[in-house]
């Protein structure tokens, strides 16, 4: 406390670590009387009152709580934050038909082309079988075609007469070019 | 600093509060049904590992739920506390798509951000002093510019109670 000039302080001369004066030695410091009746009233009624005063600070507590409550609660439930909601759920239900409608176009364009792929190796497929076919074929016509200048053993003596009869000459010489030269003679 | 994880980036407070998905009052439970291969759950994945944390840090409340590989196609599914479940396809959708399309659907709109963060301010004063749980300051020593606190410096004699009252004492 600050020591104005109202508030002055009790000890006056001495300290409180000063020893008391021996006129105060035989000094009975009593605590002040109290009459057990009043007491007993004054306390009561203290108590009744602390009571119905706590009582009202609760009730008006759980009022402004629940008042608070009641606020929310309407607010929350008010017409146009339900008819927000539905606006809201009705955009995410087109929203998901969109996606349903791109799923499947997407999936009907995978089948597409996976039929195209199908097709298309069917075809490739039948076009090699075809080609290979092809081949068989000329080769078999190219070995006909041979067939007939073979030597069999009836056209042998025929053929031998034939190649006794005209000698061929084998020997020639080729330069650079590619020009080439036949000089010698068969004999 | 520990850096724990891939991305360690999703723990930091900074990118946590850069969420801006805040549910409204009526979404109790998030569950999100995703595959961990597929281009077209690439989308639901990226949203998994990378904005689930932030919502669930704006919404501490809300409970979410993820399973994988159980469905041949991604989805959200919400679930109302009136009963009610809304079902949000996310195949084919880019991680930002789905939150704002979930922004769109069942957040709070920025005015009532906005409005609830008023309510909020409204009900602390700056101007009071009082314990640090609740106030800003507790004396006005502890502003920059004002006097220093008298138990670190002493005041000057002219502004102590003492000295003041003996002067008035004397004259």
């Amino acid at each position: 406390p600050s020591w104005g000039p109202r508030l002055v302080p009790a000890r006056g001369r001495k300290t409180r670590h000063d020893p008391p004066a021996k006129s105060k030695a035989s000094r009975l410091k009593l605590p002040p009387p109290v009459d057990p009746e009043e007491l007993f009233v004054v306390t009561e009624r203290y108590r009744q009152h602390r009571l119905v005063l706590g009582a009202l600070r609760a009730e008006f507590r759980a009022e402004v709580l629940q008042k608070k409550r009641e606020a929310l609660l309407s607010q929350e439930g008010s017409a146009e934050l339900v008819e927000e909601h539905q606006r809201l759920m009705a955009w995410n239900e087109e929203e998901n038909a969109r996606q349903r409608a791109r799923r499947e176009e997407r999936l009907r364009k995978e089948e597409e082309e996976q039929k195209r792929q199908k097709l298309q190796a069917a075809e490739s497929r039948a076009s090699k079988m075809e080609a290979v076919l092809k081949e068989k074929e000329k080769e078999i016509l190219q070995l006909q075609e041979e067939a007939k200048s073979f030597i069999t053993p009836e056209n042998l003596e025929a053929r031998i007469e034939e190649c006794l009869d005209n000698p061929r000459n084998y020997n020639f010489a080729i330069d650079k070019e590619g020009r080439i030269v036949r000089r010698t003679v068969l004999s | 600093m520990a850096m724990k994880g891939r991305f360690p980036i999703r723990r930091t407070l900074q990118y946590l509060s850069q969420g801006d998905v805040v549910f409204k009052s009526s979404v109790k439970v998030m569950t999100v049904n995703y595959n961990s291969a597929g281009e077209l759950s690439e989308g639901a994945r990226k949203f998994v590992f990378f904005n689930i944390p932030q919502i669930q840090y704006k919404n501490p409340w809300v409970q979410i739920m993820l399973f994988r590989n159980m469905t041949p196609s991604p989805f959200l599914r919400f679930y109302l506390d009136n009963g009610e479940q809304v079902l949000v396809d996310v195949e084919d959708k880019t991680n930002k798509e789905i939150t704002e399309h979930i922004k769109k659907i069942l957040g709070k709109s920025k005015e009532t951000l906005e409005k609830e963060e008023r309510e909020r301010r409204k009900l602390s004063h700056p101007a009071n002093f009082g314990p640090k749980k609740y106030h800003l300051r507790e004396c006005i020593c502890e502003v920059e510019g004002q006097i220093p606190c008298p138990a670190v410096v002493p005041l000057p004699k002219e502004m102590r109670g003492k000295y003041k009252a003996a002067a008035k004492d004397e004259a």
